[in-house]
């Protein structure tokens, strides 16, 4: 594997440290990161895995439609702001460990650099939950 | 490949009589390849004793300088070739969004903050981007990357002669991040130290030190020395020294150094404290003796 750019291992270290679920893509897509919060939704830790190519996260624990239905790579919010250039917010569903679905907000933005696009962070919020652990009471 | 300290003191110059043996002159690295093409990086105010140093005759130079911080552009005013007319310099740096090289440069060198203003300059002065990716400069290799300091910071590889020179004066690579777990290809500059004859890298704290200053962009004595440890690099040079650290703490600093140094499976010969005016000779097997 090639050293990451710079913006992705400060990206990394950021969301590493957050109790709010995050993934981090590469400029590909492909996922290279996500914190140990977003691990206790998709049921193991991100250095249990590994990387993973763009096809091979969405199908596995990608946003899901209201019925649990993968959506397709494309749809993702990390891929549209990826892709396009701009930050997205969206409402989705999340198909977690025990199967069941819950409906999560998302906010994606893209990670620019001098050096051209480095990727892209999502951070999602459950929307049944309220606030997250640790964040505004 | 000649390797040679012009400054070797971080954040600010610190004459005087209690670093009179290290030096008090802040980032200048005078780098001198077998062909002759002449490299230096960074342009701290070692530049000044460089730049009288240098024969009129090596009017073609290159600048090529990590970041902005004035510690190391701060000698580029009293660089004396940048006076004569027949000097050709090109200064490579990092590309910013905000402005171009030379106008960011241009803010130091012009008034109130500078008598002269780039314009002004009787040489031949170019300034270039650094691309962040490989290029060429007379036989020398060059290979840029960001890494992990205050603002954009580039760290450089310098590979010629059968050799290479790893060149990473500011750096915090142990922010957020485990040198001793964490997998090379998260580790900022990583790519940039792997297995070089020669890494030059900040160790501007003690580990005491550090503890109350993580996130200054600058690395303390354990960080630096697992990085080192872990890129496999042949030798290690220490630098960017703290203006607070006399020739004697720096003697001390220096044995806990090897300490950590020998506990990390590290030869002794192959550390050492960057000294100004200290040379060094690399070569494709590199001896770490073979030095004056
Ligand atoms: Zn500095
Ligand atoms: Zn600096």
């Amino acid at each position: 594997m090639s050293q990451k750019p710079i913006e992705l291992i400060l990206a990394r270290n950021l969301l590493s440290s957050l109790t709010t679920p995050a993934f981090l893509v590469d400029d590909h897509g492909a996922l290279v990161f996500y914190n140990d919060a977003a691990a206790t939704l998709v049921g193991r830790r991100f250095e249990e895995r590994g990387q993973m190519a763009a096809s091979d996260w969405t199908e596995q624990f990608g946003p899901a439609d209201p019925e649990g239905r993968p959506v397709s790579w494309e749809d993702l919010p990390l891929t549209k702001a990826l892709f396009a250039g701009r930050a997205i917010h969206s409402k989705m569903h999340l198909k977690v460990l025990d199967g069941t679905v819950h409906e999560i907000e998302v906010s994606a933005l893209p990670i620019f650099a001098t050096g051209g696009t480095r990727g892209a962070m999502a951070i999602f919020w459950p929307v049944e939950d309220g606030p997250q652990a640790g964040g505004p009471k | 490949m000649k390797v040679k300290i012009w400054g070797a003191r971080g954040s600010v110059p610190s004459p005087g009589p209690e670093t009179v043996r290290y030096g008090g002159n802040t980032s200048c690295v005078q780098v001198t390849l077998d062909d002759g093409t002449l490299l230096i990086l960074d342009a701290g105010t070692g530049i000044r004793g460089m730049g009288i140093a240098l024969a009129a005759e090596a009017a073609r130079v290159h600048i090529i300088v990590t970041h902005l911080h004035l510690d190391h552009i701060q000698g580029l005013m009293f660089f004396a070739p940048a006076f004569r007319s027949e000097s050709e310099i090109t200064i490579w740096g990092p590309a910013s969004p905000e402005a171009s090289l030379r106008d960011r440069i241009a803010r130091y060198i012009s008034a109130p903050l500078s008598p002269v203003e780039v314009r002004e300059l009787p040489c031949e002065v170019a300034f270039r981007d650094c691309p962040e990716t490989e290029w060429e400069i007379g036989t020398a290799h060059l290979r840029a990357a960001s890494v992990t300091h205050r603002g954009p910071t580039l760290g450089y590889r310098i590979t010629a002669d059968d050799c290479s020179l790893a060149y990473i004066p500011d750096h915090e690579p142990a922010i957020g991040a485990s040198l001793e777990n964490d997998e090379p290809d998260w580790i900022s500059g990583f790519d940039l130290a792997r297995g070089a004859s020669l890494l030059v890298h900040d160790c501007q704290y003690t580990d005491a030190e550090y503890a109350d200053h993580v996130g200054w962009g600058h690395s303390g004595l354990s960080d630096t020395l697992t990085f080192a440890r872990r890129t496999e690099v042949e030798r290690l040079l220490l630098f960017h020294h703290d203006p607070m650290h006399s020739d004697d703490f720096l003697d001390t600093f220096y044995g806990s150094a090897l300490e950590g140094w020998a506990e990390r499976g590290g030869d002794p010969v192959a550390l050492e404290l960057a000294t100004e005016r200290r040379e060094i000779e690399l070569s494709a097997a590199t001896d770490p003796l073979g030095s004056r």
